[in-house]
């Protein structure tokens, strides 16, 4: 087994985006770093969780450009608040395993396996929210390049774990199937 | 009576409630054709297969469609809130679906009020809420991955993707220190099996057995074969084994059906569960004491 370890980037957000929906957050994000800003996906606070949510940490240096990106991209959020919580980090460790024709890509709860050969993803296994299965199936005998993005057809955090792993195997078959 | 509950990726299926059936290797709710793919269906029918094999009656399901957005996830929230009572099953498996903390505790309230409190088995975002809402201790069994551990054991987290750093980057077997804290947490249920390379039947704390063999390295690769452990412990304990036992033979059977299958990284859950009448008939008694007569029961 090979371990991949991302170095965490040098960020600290002082402000905090909240938003209703956890696929808002996820599009915040994509917009927001397409548009040359510095964020993070982090927990809201607890009093403001129902379970599967997200938040995306800014700085609030940069509060009024961040909000008209957001605006013109029609990304709905709540409220832009000062960030005064220890707010943990979404994990950002992802885990090759080789199997020899396979490799599979851990991210948290969210595996992915794909032939070294083809790219062909094999299977998706791990995680619980109801968009897994609903990826399971849009996801598998496509090529990696090919299939449908998990940030793009999911709503959950399973579904972010699961694009941080298709991103893995992406990278790692144009590498040529590095850790393969 | 078993319930399984969870959601289907199905957009149009509407919440429906019945006794399943098979269908080839898909399975049959009220008048919908369900497929057996990663998830619940998995979880389904693999519970089938056992049912069908001890000769105990076919578990029933509460399903609903829902791709993400949670609105199936309520529905069957709110169906069980409002029936669990008049239902009256003796065990209830809770599945996939969109984790709501506030709605899982008005669950547990209502299983309270139950005359018969139901053996309560949780799997998969069931458990993330069950754990995140601070009432992992009212559930019989979790059937945490290695990952899924991680989660239970960090106090703060509420869903696995939140794990602190040190708890899922592990290199070595830590499972008993993690198990210790999620039990030490109180984000534990009664018995755990943690699902991995060897699997670990825990309860109350205290680790009663482990099942290394066979080694099928494959199965973590394949979608599916998680859900189907869990179905195996339901259809096992619904039968009247206690949870312990049925979760030792829910990992033997399925690591012998992914021997049998010859189960790479590429095989389909389908391909598995297409063994499990075999293992049952090799295997069960011998593992249990549990042995079915060829023809009898049968109506």
């Amino acid at each position: 087994m090979k371990f991949i370890k991302r170095k965490n980037k040098d960020f600290e957000g002082e402000g905090l985006i909240l938003f209703r929906e956890v696929s808002d957050a996820m599009k915040a994000e994509r917009v927001l770093k397409k548009a040359g800003y510095r964020v993070q996906l982090v927990a809201p606070p607890p009093e403001l969780r129902k379970g599967c949510d997200l938040a995306v940490a800014v700085k609030l240096v940069e509060k009024l450009g961040i909000e008209r990106t957001l605006q013109r991209n029609t990304t709905g959020f709540v409220e832009m608040v000062p960030l005064n919580f220890d707010s943990p980090e979404i994990l950002n460790i992802v885990k090759v395993t080789d199997f020899g024709e396979w490799v599979m890509v851990k991210a948290a709860n969210m595996k992915l396996t794909f032939e070294k050969r083809s790219g062909i993803i094999v299977n998706v296994s791990g995680g619980g929210c109801p968009d897994i299965p609903y990826m399971h199936a849009s996801m598998i005998d496509k090529k990696l390049q090919e299939a449908p993005h998990p940030d793009d057809l999911g709503y959950t955090l399973c579904a972010l774990m699961l694009e941080r792993a298709m991103e893995e195997g992406l990278a790692l078959y144009e590498k040529g199937g590095a850790a393969c | 009576m078993l319930i399984i509950c969870g959601t289907i990726p199905l957009e149009d299926m509407p919440l429906t409630f019945g006794r399943v059936r098979a269908d080839g290797d898909s399975f049959i709710v009220g008048d919908r054709q369900v497929p057996c793919t990663q998830g619940t269906g998995a979880m389904i029918r693999a519970a089938l297969s056992a049912a069908d094999y001890l000769k105990t009656d076919p578990p029933h399901a509460l399903l609903a469609g829902d791709i993400g957005l949670g609105t199936g996830s309520r529905e069957i929230y709110e169906y069980l809130i409002q029936n669990i009572a008049g239902i009256r099953p003796d065990v209830l498996a809770l599945h996939y679906w969109l984790p709501d903390m506030p709605l899982t505790r008005r669950l547990c309230a209502a299983v309270d009020g139950c005359a018969e409190r139901p053996v309560m088995i949780a799997d998969a975002a069931s458990m993330y809420s069950a754990k995140a809402a601070g009432l992992a201790t009212a559930f019989d069994v979790f059937t945490p991955d290695a990952s899924e551990l991680a989660f239970l054991a960090d106090p703060a987290a509420t869903h696995p993707a939140y794990i602190k750093k040190h708890l899922f980057n592990i290199e070595g077997n830590r499972t008993p220190e993690l198990i210790r804290a999620a039990y030490q947490n109180g984000s534990a249920a009664k018995l755990l099996l943690v699902k991995g390379a060897v699997d670990y039947v825990v309860k109350d704390g205290n680790i009663l057995e482990t099942v290394a063999e066979p080694d099928v390295p494959a199965m973590e690769a394949i979608g599916g074969t998680g859900d189907t452990i869990s179905g195996l412990i339901a259809a096992f304990v619904d039968a009247g084994i206690d949870p312990a036992p049925s979760a030792m033979l829910a990992a033997r059977a399925n690591r012998a059906a992914g021997q049998r299958a010859r189960a790479t990284p590429a095989t389909k859950i389908s391909r598995i569960i297409e063994f499990f009448p075999d293992v049952f008939k090799e295997n069960l008694c011998q593992w249990t004491g549990v042995c079915v007569v060829e023809g009898e029961n049968d109506d």
